[in-house]
This record gives structure tokens, sequence and C-alpha cells, in this order.
């Protein structure tokens, strides 16, 4: 079974361009075109959120996926399971828009379908092989890797900065 | 030489205890894990009962094996089988329809029970429930056909989903609770106005400052029930929501401590070794206030049993306490999150209210303003998680209070 | 396995896609890379839903609501699509004011007789243009006419007593009634320019519709400055006829010296074509055989409507000329120019040669052209050529085999005079009886660019064959000219294979009584962009033949890969004079529905025209098939 892999979010290169949430959107629509997701009903829900904090701070927040996730534990219908791949997904059909989840979630990235009453939340597009959010960021802010590659990464980067910095 | 397996043994198959076993057999692949249910059915998902009397979901719809997290592998569920004694020296449990199971470690989640109020007469009939069961809600479900109007004594949520339910199956409904409004336990009178409207809208009639004092019944059940103030309602069938008690009978004669339920300190252990208590059977304590407390929700009980779950198969994890009230739901299209302190009349607890036409939010502050304690959202609930986040860990608000009080807070805030 | 590298979904072209090899082995950037650096494009300015107009911004609008629902200052989505709209008009109408600007000051140049490198061609025209204009021509010089003339057009930049007279002047009679109740006459090319940009400005204009009537009005400008171009460049340069050449990349020369003239103005462009033969024994000193100017792009179109010269590509593959190593200097004026040729050129032994202050790019060479130093300038760029090819006449240079036979030059002089050889008395009625037939079912113009989002040319030569197929006349301008060029489309060996019968009879029987032995090209090449206004002159030559509007003719237009604001401003003028329009690539106007119903449905009810976005050319040649048989509908035919 192959590693599975993350959305890691680089903060500092986030340009609060929102290109992310409309990928989303338009990846969770029926027709997947921009210009024809724009006039469907029920509108498209994204399901990353690019949050601001002052002074200048953008920052893309959406589901970890959580190894312990504390919707999947609280959910009162058992809509919410884990797949294989480490994916929390919530069953629109068990679901039955209790909120519980939304209660329970310390990152607020669980939505509220208002038409369809039902939670909804980032399913890491099931259909395509890079999450359309990671396709869309301009300025690759969002990466999609295993756990490993990621902090190795970023470990090679450090020692570097760090031998550099020792005058190696 | 084969490594010992820990025979493992959880009364009950409800939240806490299904949670426990799945968590145990997440950390221990081989232990022999047995649970005892006294109901006849398989474990089901309990706050969904009301769906099956609306009839939204089916039996099958809201089992709980195989759903959700509830997939751990070679799970020994026995149903049916009421436990009559623990025997802690020995090590034995006895149940009525099983033959005596030894046990290692041993949790009780027997849960709670319907309290039926005494002082009601009449409770006997046919046609009068404390929904509390599956059981309770096919009885029910198959009684709606010959129900014309409904009385509920008691203004819970339990009671609340259930007159939903049946007004989606056409009856009438007619709620009569004393403290003259609903989900008193949940909220003040102010913070259930929006609530009060959407029920107003949906067609339940509510009767304040008074209660069910007896049941009139005739040959085939139920007939009609008379109020305190003496005034009589005509209906087929009575429901009583006033609340649970935690199923502890037959622990009578075991030296398990016990006070309202069963004593459990923070890792879940009762005053005997290898004995463990969760969910509503358990007394433990409230997060913010430290205070005593039984919790009748299933979060709480789903997470008591899980911290539970992982004591018992070895590894040692607090549990955080329980936020007393921590509720979420949708009466009629109205979202609700209600979490912590939110009772404040005759505090000095710093409150903020923001009142729209279709939203209401309160947030309730420590009298030194240095934590949030409490929060209660209606209509508009995003992002509640964050401040359940920001109650339970005791998080210091200095930086973020302004954010908190405009609503304007996000996950952002917490990396900065 | 081998990876040979698939080009097919970024040019239809052979010529190109040989290049697109070659410049992939030499890891040359070239637009397509960049385009594809640039995804995904983002989705806000793809809806129109982007306002950068003032500094509290920039602010964009949430297309599915869950963000902002209007900019800071309150705009609507509404209200930011039709300014960017409104803008983007006044850009593409400020290019042709300008390049018409440039040759009515010229006009006046040789009118004082400034400038000994031009002079009036044609008499005739500067006559008739005169005559509409109101200016005395009788027992007067051309120099005092032109000079009458040139003021004239000068004015009609700015506001006066008349309105913009190459607008009120140029269409049918119901039309300029029409216009005028509607208020969209303009009152200046410059001045509606102005005020759209006024308009937009922030906190002016907050009324969609408002905006988008003052967007129409530009339009109608931009005609006049088309028009403006068109009627100059004829009286200075010549009235284009028909005439035989070549297009495509196999028109370069190993061993001649290659100028690529690229850009817009035949004031460049022309007088380089007319002074070339002087540069010629220096060439021939040098060890080439000749000076060979090829076309790129519209001042390639002009060249080649008057004196026959090849076109060499066109619009996104322009950077792919370079590439074959051969050519010696790319001279350019303005409008449509890569910055990048630059870098390209810089790969090979190819200078870039700006000649216009209004147009220079980084680390190309600059050589200041003016009218009254003509012979002077072009001398510089001819010597500049000529280096360029001592340095590389001993290396290998790569030029594709590839070119095409075309038949250009259709002005509507030259199209007239062709259907007088089959009815001297009355050479409109051959082609309204054939309309009326049914042998021409309509007519359709292809105009506008080459546009990275679509396999270049596409677009073009799907829909063309549709229609060639069904009957309908083709007429073309621009790139799109280009691009129906290199694929054989004004090749007359191709009307069998490419015609309806109808149409294959019509076109024989205009060749055969011209004495061409055969019949006119399947697509008749009307000019460069700014010739748009000769589509529309032949348009209302015929109406007010039929004695109707020109909203009642069976006739469309389609940009079908359009990419410059121009694109935008000459389809506006086009749906401003009745025409249904079709666009083949994405305008940024879907974040608003009203915007669009209002540019695809509504408009129809005022100005008889309207636009017809649809990306894929088949159903988009099915939807104009359909247009034109409403029209004929109309008319009882």
């Amino acid at each position: 079974m192959t590693t599975p892999k993350e959305i890691f979010v680089k903060i500092d290169r986030c340009m609060g361009c929102h290109s992310c949430e409309l990928a989303c959107a338009v990846e969770h629509s029926e027709s997947k075109s921009l210009y024809s997701a724009i006039s469907e009903h029920p509108v498209p829900k994204k399901r990353i959120y690019v949050e601001w904090t002052a002074p200048d701070s953008r920052m893309p927040i959406l589901c970890r996926h959580c190894e312990d996730a504390p919707c999947l534990h609280a959910c009162i219908s058992g809509a919410i399971t884990r797949t294989e791949d480490g994916v929390v997904l919530t069953d629109a059909d068990k679901c039955i828009g209790c909120w519980t989840c939304v209660m329970v979630c310390p990152y607020g990235v669980i939505g509220r379908h208002i038409e369809e009453h039902k939670a909804y939340r980032c399913d890491r597009c099931p259909d395509k092989d890079i999450p359309a959010c990671v396709t869309a960021c301009p300025t690759h802010a969002l990466v999609y890797d295993t756990v490993e590659n990621y902090s190795g990464n970023i470990r090679k980067k450090v020692s570097k900065e760090l031998a550099a910095g020792l005058g190696g | 030489m084969t490594a010992k397996q820990t025979r493992y043994v959880i009364i009950g198959a409800s939240a806490a205890g299904m949670a426990a076993a799945n968590a145990i057999r997440e950390l221990d692949s081989s232990g022999i894990i047995t649970v005892l249910s006294m109901e006849k059915e398989m474990p089901y998902f309990r706050p969904m009962i009301p769906f099956l009397i609306s009839g939204k979901k089916s039996e099958s719809d809201i089992a709980l094996v195989g759903n959700g997290p509830y997939k751990g592998k070679d799970i020994n569920i026995c149903t049916g089988a009421r436990v009559t004694f623990v025997d802690t020296k020995n090590k034995i449990v006895s149940a009525s329809n099983s033959k005596n199971i030894s046990y290692d470690k041993l949790l009780i989640a027997s849960g709670s029970s319907s309290f039926i109020p005494p002082e009601i007469e009449g409770t006997n009939s046919q046609g009068v429930f404390a929904l509390r069961t599956l059981s309770d809600a096919k009885k029910i479900a198959d009684l709606t056909a010959k129900t014309r109007q409904v009385v509920m004594a008691g203004g819970g949520m339990l009671n609340l989903k259930t007159a939903f339910a049946l007004l989606e199956r056409g009856l009438e409904v007619i709620l009569v609770v004393y403290s003259g409004q609903v989900l008193s336990q949940l909220m003040e009178a102010d913070d259930a106005k929006l609530i009060r409207k959407a029920l107003n809208i949906a067609g339940l009639k509510i009767i304040t400052g008074c209660g069910v004092k007896k049941i009139i019944s005739g040959n085939n059940g139920v007939k009609g029930v008379m109020l305190s103030n003496g005034k009589q309602i005509e209906a087929e069938m009575v429901l009583i929501g006033k609340g649970v008690s935690p199923n502890i009978d037959f622990l009578d004669k075991s030296s398990i401590r016990i006070d309202r339920g069963v004593v459990a300190d923070e890792y879940t252990a009762t005053n005997i070794p290898d004995v463990y208590a969760a969910g509503d059977v358990a007394e433990s304590f409230d997060l913010l206030s430290g205070k005593k407390i039984i919790s009748g929700l299933w979060t709480n009980a789903a997470e008591m049993g899980r911290c539970a779950g992982r004591n018992m198969a070895g590894r040692h994890t607090r549990y955080l306490g329980s936020a007393g009230i921590l509720n979420a739901t949708q009466v009629a299209d109205v979202p609700f999150v209600s979490m912590g302190i939110v009772h404040t009349k005759g505090t000095d607890y710093e409150t903020h209210v923001t009142e729209t036409q279709t939203t209401y939010k309160k947030l309730v502050f420590s009298s030194d303003s240095k934590y949030l304690v409490g929060a209660l959202f209606v209509g508009d609930i995003k992002r509640a998680g964050l401040y359940r986040f920001i109650i339970r860990e005791k998080k210091n608000i200095d930086n973020i209070k302004s954010q908190l009080i405009n609503h304007k807070l996000h996950y952002g805030h917490f990396l900065q | 396995m081998s990876g040979k590298e698939d080009f097919s979904d970024k040019s239809t072209d052979p010529a190109v896609l040989q290049m697109l090899e070659k410049a992939k082995k030499n890891n040359i950037t070239t637009v397509w890379d960049r385009y594809e650096a640039m995804k995904p494009q983002c989705g806000f300015g793809d809806t129109g839903l982007c306002c950068r107009h003032c500094l509290q911004g920039p602010c964009r609008i949430d297309p599915f609501g869950e963000g902002p629902k209007e900019g800071i200052c309150g705009a609507t989505a509404d209200i930011m699509v039709a300014r960017g709209l409104d803008r983007a008009i006044a850009a593409g109408t400020a290019a042709h004011s300008g390049h018409a600007k440039h040759l009515a000051h010229t006009l006046l140049k040789v009118a004082k007789g400034e400038v000994k490198d031009y002079s009036i061609k044609e008499t005739g025209k500067l006559k008739s243009v005169a005559t509409r204009l109101n200016i005395p021509v009788t027992g007067r010089s051309d120099n005092d006419i032109a000079k009458d003339v040139a003021n004239a057009a000068l004015a009609d930049f700015h506001e006066k007593d008349t309105p913009v007279l190459w607008a009120a002047t140029v269409v049918t009679p119901a039309r300029a009634k029409t216009l005028g109740d509607l208020g969209l006459v303009p009152k200046g090319i410059d001045h509606e320019i102005s005020e759209i940009m006024h308009r937009t400005l922030y906190g002016v204009d907050a009324d969609p519709v408002n905006l988008l009537l003052a967007g129409l009005r530009c339009g109608v400008a931009d005609l006049a400055g088309c028009y403006m171009g068109t009627d100059l460049a004829d009286i200075l340069f010549g009235i284009p006829q028909p005439k035989a050449t070549t297009a495509n990349m196999g028109v370069l020369k190993a061993n001649a010296v290659n100028i690529a003239v690229h850009g817009h103005n035949p004031v460049l462009s022309d007088v380089l074509v007319t002074l070339a033969p002087k540069a010629n024994a220096k060439a021939v000193a040098a060890g080439a055989s000749e000076i060979n100017i090829v076309g790129i792009c519209c001042t390639g179109n002009e060249i080649m409507m008057r004196h026959g010269i090849a076109s060499c590509t066109h619009s996104v593959s322009q950077e792919m000329a370079i590439v074959t190593g051969a050519l010696d200097a790319m001279v350019v004026d303005y409008q449509c120019i890569m910055p990048s040729v630059v870098s390209v050129a810089e790969c090979f032994t190819t200078p870039v040669i700006t000649t216009m202050d209004l147009c220079k790019i980084t680390n190309s060479k600059h050589i200041e052209f003016t009218e009254e130093k003509a012979a002077e300038k072009a001398g510089e760029i001819f010597n500049i050529a000529i280096e360029s090819f001592k340095r590389r006449k001993n290396k290998t240079v790569d030029i594709p085999d590839i070119r095409s036979n075309v038949v250009a030059g259709f002005s509507v002089e030259a199209i007239v005079a062709a259907l007088s050889k089959l009815d001297e008395k009355d050479p409109l009625k051959p082609l309204v009886d054939n309309i009326k037939s049914g042998n021409i079912r309509g007519v359709c113009l292809f105009a506008g660019c080459n546009n990275v989002k679509v396999a270049q040319d596409k677009n073009f030569i799907t829909m063309a064959r549709i229609l060639l197929k069904n009957n309908v006349l083709v007429i073309a301008t621009g790139c799109g000219a280009g691009a129906l060029m290199r694929h054989g489309f004004m090749d007359p060996l191709n009307v069998d294979n490419l015609c309806g019968d109808g149409l294959k009879a019509v076109l024989t029987a205009i060749g055969e009584a011209n004495g061409l032995g055969g019949p006119l090209p399947p697509v008749l090449h009307v000019g460069s962009c700014v010739d748009n206004s000769r589509a529309v002159a032949l348009a209302v030559a015929v109406a007010n033949y039929l004695g109707v509007d020109t909203d009642k003719l069976p006739v469309v237009a389609s940009a079908a890969e359009a990419v410059s604001e121009k694109a935008v401003s000459i389809g506006t003028y086009s749906v401003a004079a009745g025409l249904p329009t079709h666009v083949g690539v994405m305008i940024p106007v879907t974040g608003s529905a009203l915007v669009t119903q209002i540019l695809t449905e509504k408009i129809k009810d005022i100005t008889g025209g309207y636009f017809i976005v649809d990306l894929d050319p088949e159903s988009a040649a099915q939807k104009l098939l359909a247009a034109i048989d409403e029209r004929r509908a109309g008319l009882g035919l």
C-alpha cells in the first residue's frame, strides 16, 4: 500500500488570489467547467478557505484528514469514515445534518450545505490524481506529497542553511 | 511461547461500549473482545432513532457496526444479554442468557434509561413511551397509524427531535413543558427565540407553565392527559422526555464505587483495578468547573469510551472531561450549536450577544475575561469547532478576543 | 521508446510544427511554453470578475456567491464586467485610431509636398472619398483635395460640429438613423476612447446597460478608424487588385536577404517594398540573390494585397519565422508584436528592428522611421539586413519547404470590377441574384487572430470547410485570412474539393468572365484588419442595392481565434452594423449573466446584430448557418 499523500500549505507563498477556492468549487460542480459551474443550482461549494489575518497573512485552510479525526468519532450517524488512503469522508446519504462534526472540528473546515442540509468537506478530489486546489495554485503554495517527502525536503533545506551558517 | 490474549469484557454496546471496543482493537490486534448488550438488536446509532419514527431511515440505515469509525474486526457482540452480577474479586461477569464470562479488563458502559417521574399517574398504559431504544422507536412507529394527536412531556432535545419526526408523519403534536421554554437545559429563554419561531412555523404546539399530571387511558390504550392546571387534552400517544438515569442496579452488590453514577477518575478507571467506566453510566467531571457531572450525550460517551478503551489496552490516556453542554442539531431548518456554560442569568460571566433576523450568537467569557467558557450559535454555526477548541483547551484569548466577539475568528489566527 | 513530441494540439500548420520541433531541440521558449506555464489562469480574470481600476483594489467577486458579491466601491459583477469590456473596446479603438491618424498625417504631408517618398496613387478614390465627405473636387488639384481630406480625417478624432464623418457617411441611411436614435453615432474617435476611460473610472458610470451602450458607440468609432485607415491607405498606396502570390515559410529563400515586415501600417511596409529594388545591387554584392521581403500579420496583408508580396506566417507563430534561422531582419512598427521575438532572435543572427517611438522593445535595434526620411531609414534597414545576411549566409538554415498558392487583393472595387464582367451596367446584380437563388447561401467574414488556446488555425479551417461546402461565400481579413491562406483556402485549384456546387458555379463564372481560365479562389482575401471596413462597405453596398439595412442581410462574421482587444472592438462594430458575430474563444463576460445575455440576445433588439460565443468550431459553423438561414427567411428567400 502506497503511503498516502497530504496537502501541505506553504503559508508564506499564498497570494490570497482565491484560485484554489474557485478550482475546488468547479471540481465539485456538475459540469466541471468554470463557465457552466457559475450558473448551476445548487451553487457548487468550495471546501478550502483562504482566510486573512492582520496585517497581511493569507492562510488557505482545509480539512487535514486527521489520523485521529474528532469528527469521525463524534458523528452520531456513522456517516464519517476514514478510507484506506487516509481520506476522511462524509457520506452524504448517512449524514443527517446534525452539525456535531462542525462542532468538534478544531479547524472549522466542515461546511453546512444549505440546500441539502448535510455536512460537506474536502474529499481530496477522488476523480483526480492531484487535488484541484493544488493544481490551481499559481505560486505552488499548496503541496501534495507524503509526510516523509515533505518533511525530508524541509530537513534538506534546513541542514544546508545550518551548514552554511556554521561556515560549512 | 505465545503471548497471552487479554480478555476484554464490555458491558453495553452503545456509544461508549463500541467506541471502547474499537479503540482496543486498534491497539491490540489479538485480544479477545466481548461486548454484552441487554437490547436484542445489534448496536445502532441511538440519536438516529427519531428517524425511524419519521420513516426517513430504516433499521439497517442506522446500524453501527461497520460504519463510521466502528470498523474493528473480531469484536464479539452478545445481544439480549442482561448483566446480573459483577464479581470483581474473581473477575467474572454473569449475564442473563450466557454463561459466566471471565475478564482481564472490564468496562462498565451500561448507559442510562429514561427517567419516568413517579408523580405522573398512569404511565403504565399502552401508548405511553419514554423514547430511548430502537425497540421503543419501532413500537412508536407502529402506533402512529392509529394516532391522531401526541402529547409530549418535557422540552429536551430528544423530545424535540421526536416531535418533528411525528409532525412529518402528519400527526398533531403538543409539547407540554413546565419551564416555559424549550431546550432549557441547553440555553436560556432569550437564546431560544429563533428556535421557538422555527418550531411555530413547523406546526408544533407548545403549552408552558404546567406539566402532565395524569395519563387517561381506556381499553385501547391512551385516550388523553390531564395537565397540572386541570385542563384535559385528547391524545392517543404520550411521550415522556424527562431525562435519563444511569443503569447501575446490577452493581448493587459489587464493591464498585457509585455516587450518582459509577465513579470514574481522569483515566476512566473506577476504584477497582482493571475496571473502567464510560458513557452515560459514568460520573465524570465537567471540564470547565471540575464539578462532577453525568453526561447524557452521544459525543461525550463516544469520547469517554474511546479513552477508556485505550486505557484498557495499556495506553495511558487522560480523559479531558465532558463538556457538560455540548450539543449540535437542527430544529426545523435552524441549526444550532450549544457548548460549555450558556446559562448566565444572575452570574458574573461576561456575555456578548449578536443577533440578526436569522441568527443568534452568544459568547460567554469568564468573569476575569481571560477565557471563553461557553458559546451558543443559532442559525449560523460556521466554525463552531474552533470555539469548542478554545473552551476545552482553556486557551488564552487575549489576542483573539475581538475576533471572537466579531465572529471573524478562523484557524489562521492560531497559527500566528 | 522514442518520444517524438506531439505538437498537434499547438498548431495545424505543418511548417509551424517543424519549427516547434526545432525550437524544442534548441531549448527555445515559445509562446506555447509560456502558455503552459501560465496555466491554470486566474478564474476571476477569466470571468471578468476582477477590477484594478482604483487603489482601493484589487477587487474580485466570487462567482459562487460565498465571497464578496461586490467590489469595495459597491460595483456589482455586472458593472465590473461591463467596465472591463468597455476598456477593451476603447483599447482596440485606440489602436486603429493611431493607425489611421498616422496615415492622415502622411496624406497631409504628401499634400504639402513634404515627403518625396510618398504620393497619391489613387486620384479616383481620393475624389470619391472627398465627395462622400462633402469636400468639393471639381477643378481642384489632387494636393488641395488631399489636404482637405487629411484635415477632415484628423478632425474626425475630436468633437466638432459634425459627428464622426467616417462613421456617419459609410453606413446605410437606415443604419445611420438607427445609430442616431440610439445615441450611438460617435462624436470623435479619440473623444469616445477618452470618454470610455472617464466612464469606467472609479466612481463614474455604474449602470451596466449604459456602459454597454457607450461601448457600442466606441465600437462604431472603431469602424470609423478602420474605414479611414483603408481609405487613406488605398489613396496613398493603391487600391488592391487580384494577384497571385504565395504564403507560408517556404517563401523564405536560403540565399536571399530575407526581411520580414511585421506589424500593421503600410506607411512603413509599403515604402520598404517600393524602395527595395534600390538595395538589390548591394544585396547581390553581398552574395545574395536578391532582397526578399515577406510579410507577417496585417502589414504583410497590406503589401500582399497591393504588391503580391508573399506572407511568411501569422500571429501566434510569429516566433517560428525567426526559428528558421533564415530571417536577416524582422522590421516592426506596432501592434501584435510579441516582445519575445527579441529573445528568440537572440538565438539566431536575426536583428529585430523597431521603427516607431511608441513601440520599442528592450534589446532590439531602434531606427526611428519618419516619413520625411523614409528613403534614408529604409536604406539603414536594408544595410542592417544585408550585414546580417553576410553573417549567416554560409550557415545552414531550416526553411520548411511548405508554401501554398494564394490569390489575394479583393478590395470592394476589385470585387465590383470582377462582377461587372458579368453585368457591366449593374455589377451587384449577379451577386444579389446568386444570393437569391441560393447559389450563395450567405456571406461569412473570417477575421481576427490566432489564439494560443486553440490549435493554430483549427477553428478557422474547420468552420470554413463546413461553410464553403454549404455554399457560403467566405471572405477573410487579418490573421483569419492568414490562417486560411496557409491551408490552401485561397488557392483556386481547391475550389473543387472545398466548395459546394452553387458556390463553385459562381466563383467559376466570375473567374472565367475575368479571363482567369478558372474560378476565383474559394476564400476571398479582403485585406488587413482595418480592411474589415471593406467587408462593411460591401455589406452596405448590397444592403443599399436591396433597399434594406445591413441587419437583414444573410451576412455573418467570425473571429474564430480572437486575441487582441482590436478583435473586441471590431466585433463590437460588427454587431453594431447588425451582423451575427461569432467569437471562438471565451471573452471575459461570463461573470455577469446580465452582460452575457445582453451581448448574445438582447442586443439583437436594438442593432439587429449579436454575439455568438462558441468554442467548438463545428457547433459554431452550424450556428452561423442557422443565422444565415434566419436572415434568408426574413428576406423571403
